[in-house]
């Protein structure tokens, strides 16, 4: 699992490659606070390199929208595959956290 | 034609790389859609690290046996651990889907999403064991 992060002003784009699991979980936890800052008004999470996913990745991710909202700031989420789509609406994340086809998408609804 | 895998694993959590391995090696040979194997390990996951972290009071390894087989009509998966009794049908705690972020429990998904993604699933505690089947369709 990488991730790559890229910043535009108050606006962060994370660019998640990879599988993130049970394993790896506690890293992409550390990855993604280690690289969102307080200033941060929009963290868009650019899933479409994401191969897997599975209840310990989404944790994560329901952890960051969690502490984002603390500080005001929203989260979203963009380019995901079928299945991981699927995952998140099974889990019921789309209804916390917009689902966006791609970065603009996510950009022009925030 | 049918393919079949069958894997023993330790209740350690690097044991589950292999087991995602071995999934994902089952699947290329069986030509299975990136879904199915999307799903299978998921499962899989979800399951095997159930019994890793919560299924034993005592310290030491236990086993986990595993047993997957694919046929045209869809895939049968059997999980058989030593650890104590647990229903994954009974047993779990069903999420608040309609919780607001802050309100959102972190965890409980992933006997959510075993139970979603399965077609069907049975339980039965046998020989001090629990024994679970789960069918999934190859579409699916």
């Amino acid at each position: 699992m990488e991730c790559n992060a890229t910043r535009e002003g108050a606006n962060l784009f994370i660019a998640v490659d990879g599988r993130v699991d049970g394993t790896n979980a506690s890293e992409f936890q550390e990855a993604l606070e280690g690289v969102i800052e307080e200033s941060d008004r929009l963290v868009v999470l650019d899933l479409g390199a994401l191969s897997y996913v599975s209840s310990a990745g989404l944790r994560v991710v329901l952890l960051v929208a969690k502490e984002l909202q603390r500080q005001s700031a929203k989260l979203a989420v963009c380019s995901l595959s079928d299945t991981v789509k699927e995952v998140f609406t099974i889990s019921g994340f789309d209804k916390i956290i917009p689902v966006h086809g791609t970065r603009q998408e996510a950009l022009e609804a925030s | 034609m049918t393919a079949r895998l069958e894997i023993t694993m330790e209740t350690r959590e690097e044991e589950l790389q292999r087991l995602a391995s071995a999934v994902d090696r089952l699947a290329a040979d069986d030509g299975w859609p990136e879904s199915l194997a999307f799903k299978v390990n998921l499962i899989l996951e979800e399951l095997a690290l159930n019994v890793i972290r919560y299924g034993h009071d005592e310290e030491g390894l236990h086993e986990v046996d595993i047993r997957i087989v694919s046929r045209a009509d869809g895939l049968t998966i059997e999980m058989t651990d030593d650890g104590r009794p647990f229903d994954p049908l009974t047993d779990a705690a069903a999420p608040d889907l309609d919780a607001s972020v802050e309100d959102r429990r972190i965890g409980g998904l992933g006997i959510h999403l075993t139970r979603s993604m399965t077609s069907e699933m049975r339980y039965r505690r046998e020989d001090g064991k629990n024994c679970l089947t789960l069918t999934l369709a190859r579409g699916e």
